[in-house]
């Protein structure tokens, strides 16, 4: 018979799990050549410093539970759903700012001596509406299951003071009229045509921008400011002690 | 991704430029608590019925893949024209984009390959957020075939199936993951692609790995909490009825079954209608003598508690891969005068069957290809097997007849739509060595690629017989769609997206997306009073409306 091959598409051999080790794991030059690297193209988001300041802390990652493979795989695919972009850089470039984010990298710090479970209740009162934890709260604010994590105690207490400050992408505020109806929300993408929005009442609505009346972005974050009339000091440290305890790396599964 | 995120980044900073914007000045609103999606599962068990909303897997659950709209029309369906197209970026080689969005008051939600997720806006193909699961490195199944057939939705939450044999809860509004359960260890095989099935408060879901030591099982777990309600292990464990089907308890325990294709229901007789896969090792058998109940088979399953109610097995003692995990086509079909109440399924062993879905009783079962594996069966509904090694002519490939690519059928025309495969191959068993997680398809397969093609094909269901059939240059895995309106629409390897004329097969429209169209099936949904057609294709999904007028 003419043209008989051999089927293989169905059955190939799966790939062969390795863990991978940074080669540069602990040489000097790599780790100094990785810092400038990181200050060149991650700091911006990150900090000089890699303690956060619009993207995670990343000191305390391997605390964490973050490997140098896992690390690697996050710069090189980015992260979905943030302004985090996968890298197309060489591997050994990768490897340099690996292994320089391994020698900042830090134990758990604590964020707060407050009270957690002070810090709980507050949090279930006046939070949880708008941020989930886990499979419980609100889904108009960020995530906040492994802020205790991402973020350094002084931003922390940037985000609950001052929360228009910074305002991640995917959650700036937006204010239109759409067939006489005012709508509010943040926007979660747009083009030059039309505007996807998650409305306050937890509606995700697609617009075309020429059939909407208004369309009004706002430099406010739809999030209330805690100044310190709203929330008091010893507050303040319940809170940031309970947000501290929001570390869950795993998947969540059972 | 990112480049569109970038582009929202940059439109928002210029947004102050632009005339038609107004800097903001009122107070900011009271925060109103979110509203709930309004999908219940009253909604689901409705179908259809609502023109805007597609809200499970096959429409509804039936599994007919049947629409009632009718605005596109065979004499309108030639202006057929792309609206948008929403590139993922994620893509599974040598595999398809298999999924079946979800169309919920103007959002899609979609999966994608290698666990990606979205809703996307269903006027501009614009992402509301992404997910993406963080993989393990050392999938096994999954890494084979790293694709995701939908989602399943009820109230706020979406659920979906992972690569690592997990299944997850979305909330619709972010793509946060709400809650996670572990369905089976993917380090021995285990994999999860199809789209969950919502049936009250519990989502029913199956698990795939029949290429491996596995033992198949059907999930049921609580929609609002993900603890399991059920399992129903698809091979009997020791002592168990069917359990005399294998030779000894250790070929039994990896069995194979897997359940990796959405089924169907029926409200009424609160039966879930689910296939199963091949038994383990694929194609050598010389360790599993018997049987091998209830692999290769559908099973009728009391939704509440998960008991089997009947089996009607397909391929008995398989040596093919020809897994029975097929969409259950239910319906009411003429027979001896009257309307019985029927399940049909087109299966990968080349046989067209039509069974009362009360009973499990045969009530027609015919080639629906050229297969010699068998011409006939006997009274129960056995093959009267032929040549069942390819030693005597060419046999149907291990992809089958057709595969899990959904059919479609029409209830006034009584006409069921298949996508066949006409292919040649010979078969050679190989004992496998087992090794824990290492793949035992105890064997390999021949195909003569010159002695192949495909054919959608409409098959009355009353008698089995063809009455039509539109042929392909290559055997493919599109899934397929009918309408009330009398159109069918489906796909080829080639990348072409078709409607045809559901009387006669005649292709009225056409439209070349660029790659195959495999394994998935089209969907449609009014928006905007305008009813869209969706397919997806490669790594895009395409949405196809009229002209505006």
């Amino acid at each position: 018979m003419i043209g008989i091959s051999l089927l293989v598409c169905a059955w190939a051999t799966p790939p062969a799990p390795a863990q991978q080790v940074n080669p540069f794991e602990g040489d000097a030059a790599a780790v100094t050549a990785g810092g400038a690297l990181f200050a060149g193209r991650c700091a911006d988001c990150h900090g000089a410093d890699a303690r956060g300041s619009r993207g995670p802390d990343l000191t305390q990652r391997w605390a964490a539970g973050a490997t140098a493979e896992s690390t690697f795989a996050t710069i090189r695919r980015g992260v979905p759903g943030s302004i985090m972009p996968p890298s197309a850089a060489p591997d050994h470039e990768l490897w340099a700012i690996v292994a320089w984010l391994r020698s900042i990298s830090v134990a758990p710090q604590l964020v707060s001596s407050g009270d957690a479970t002070r810090g709980r209740a507050l949090f279930a009162a006046q939070c949880q509406q708008c941020h989930r934890v886990g499979a419980q709260g609100g889904s108009l604010g960020p995530d906040l299951t492994q802020i205790g994590l991402t973020r350094s105690r002084e931003a922390l207490v940037t985000a609950l003071r001052e929360p228009s400050k910074s305002v991640q992408a995917g959650f700036r505020t937006v204010e239109l009229v759409n067939r006489g109806e005012r709508i509010e929300g943040v926007i979660k993408a747009e083009d030059a045509f039309s505007i996807q929005v998650l409305t306050v009442d937890g509606r995700l609505l697609g617009l075309r921008k020429a059939a909407l009346g208004k369309v009004a972005p706002r430099a406010e974050s739809l999030m209330p400011a805690f100044s310190a009339d709203k929330l008091g000091e010893s507050e303040l440290e319940d809170l940031l002690a309970y947000l501290g305890t929001l570390r869950d790396t795993g998947t969540g599964a059972k | 991704m990112q480049t569109a995120l970038r582009a929202v980044t940059v439109s928002i900073a210029f947004s102050g430029l632009l005339p038609a914007i107004v800097s903001a000045q009122s107070p900011s609103a009271p925060i109103a608590p979110a509203a709930p999606s309004g999908v219940t599962a009253a909604d689901i068990r409705a179908g259809l019925a609502e023109p805007t909303r597609w809200l499970t897997f096959s429409g509804d659950y039936t599994g007919q893949r049947h629409s009632p709209l009718t605005q596109i029309t065979p004499r309108n369906v030639g202006s057929l024209s792309p609206q948008w197209t929403f590139q993922t970026g994620s893509y599974a080689r040598g595999r398809g984009f298999e999924t079946t969005p979800l169309a919920v008051d103007g959002v899609l939600y979609v999966t994608g390959s290698n666990n990606y997720a979205w809703a996307v806006d269903a006027r501009t193909g614009r992402p509301f957020w992404e997910y993406r699961r963080t993989l393990p490195t050392n999938l096994t199944y999954g890494a084979l075939a790293p694709v995701n057939r939908g989602f399943a939705i009820l109230g706020d939450l979406l659920y979906m199936t992972t690569l690592d044999a997990h299944l997850l809860a979305l909330d619709r509004r972010t793509g946060g993951v709400v809650w996670d359960v572990r369905l089976a260890d993917y380090r021995q095989g285990y994999a999860a692609t199809l789209a969950p099935l919502v049936v009250d408060d519990q989502v029913i879901v199956g698990i795939g790995g029949g290429e491996y030591a596995t033992r198949g099982f059907l999930d049921s777990y609580d929609a609002a909490t993900g603890a399991r309600r059920w399992r129903l292990y698809t091979v009997p464990g020791p002592g168990e009825p069917g359990s005399n089907t294998w030779p000894n308890v250790e070929a039994a325990a990896r069995g194979g079954g897997g359940t990796w294709m959405t089924g169907s229901y029926d409200p009424q007789l609160k039966l879930l209608y689910w296939g199963t896969g091949n038994p383990n090792p694929d194609i050598y058998s010389g360790n599993r003598q018997g049987d091998n109940l209830y692999t290769a088979s559908l099973l009728a399953v009391d939704a509440k508690t998960g008991t089997m109610r009947w089996h009607f097995q397909f391929s008995p003692h398989d040596t093919h891969d020809w897994d029975a995990n097929h969409v259950p086509v239910l319906a009411e079909v003429p027979f001896g005068g009257k309307p019985r109440h029927v399940v049909m399924v087109a299966n990968r062993n080349g046989f067209f069957y039509v069974l009362d879905r009360v009973t499990g009783e045969l009530l027609l079962g015919k080639p629906f290809t050229a297969t010699t594996w068998a011409r006939e069966l006997d009274a129960n509904g056995r093959p009267i097997v032929l040549n069942a090694d390819g030693s005597s002519g060419c046999l149907p490939d291990q992809w089958g007849g057709t595969n899990f690519n959904p059919p479609a059928f029409n209830p006034k025309l009584q006409l069921f739509f298949v996508n066949a495969r006409e292919t040649c191959a010979r078969y050679l068993a190989q004992e496998p060595q087992y090794v824990p997680g290492e793949i035992t398809p105890g064997g390999v397969t021949w195909i003569d690629r010159d002695k192949q093609f495909g054919a959608l094909r409409a098959i009355d269901a009353r008698t089995g017989e063809m009455k039509w059939e539109f042929r392909y240059p290559q055997a493919n895995l599109a899934g397929v769609m009918s309408t009330a309106a009398g159109l069918v629409f489906s796909g080829d390897q080639e990348g072409n997206f078709i409607a045809f004329d559901a009387a006669n097969g005649r292709e009225l429209w056409h439209y070349q997306t660029g790659t195959s169209i495999w394994g998935a099936a089209p969907m449609t949904y009014m928006l905007d009073g305008r009813q869209q057609v969706l397919i997806a294709s490669g790594a895009a999904l395409i949405s196809f409306a009229l002209p505006q007028r």
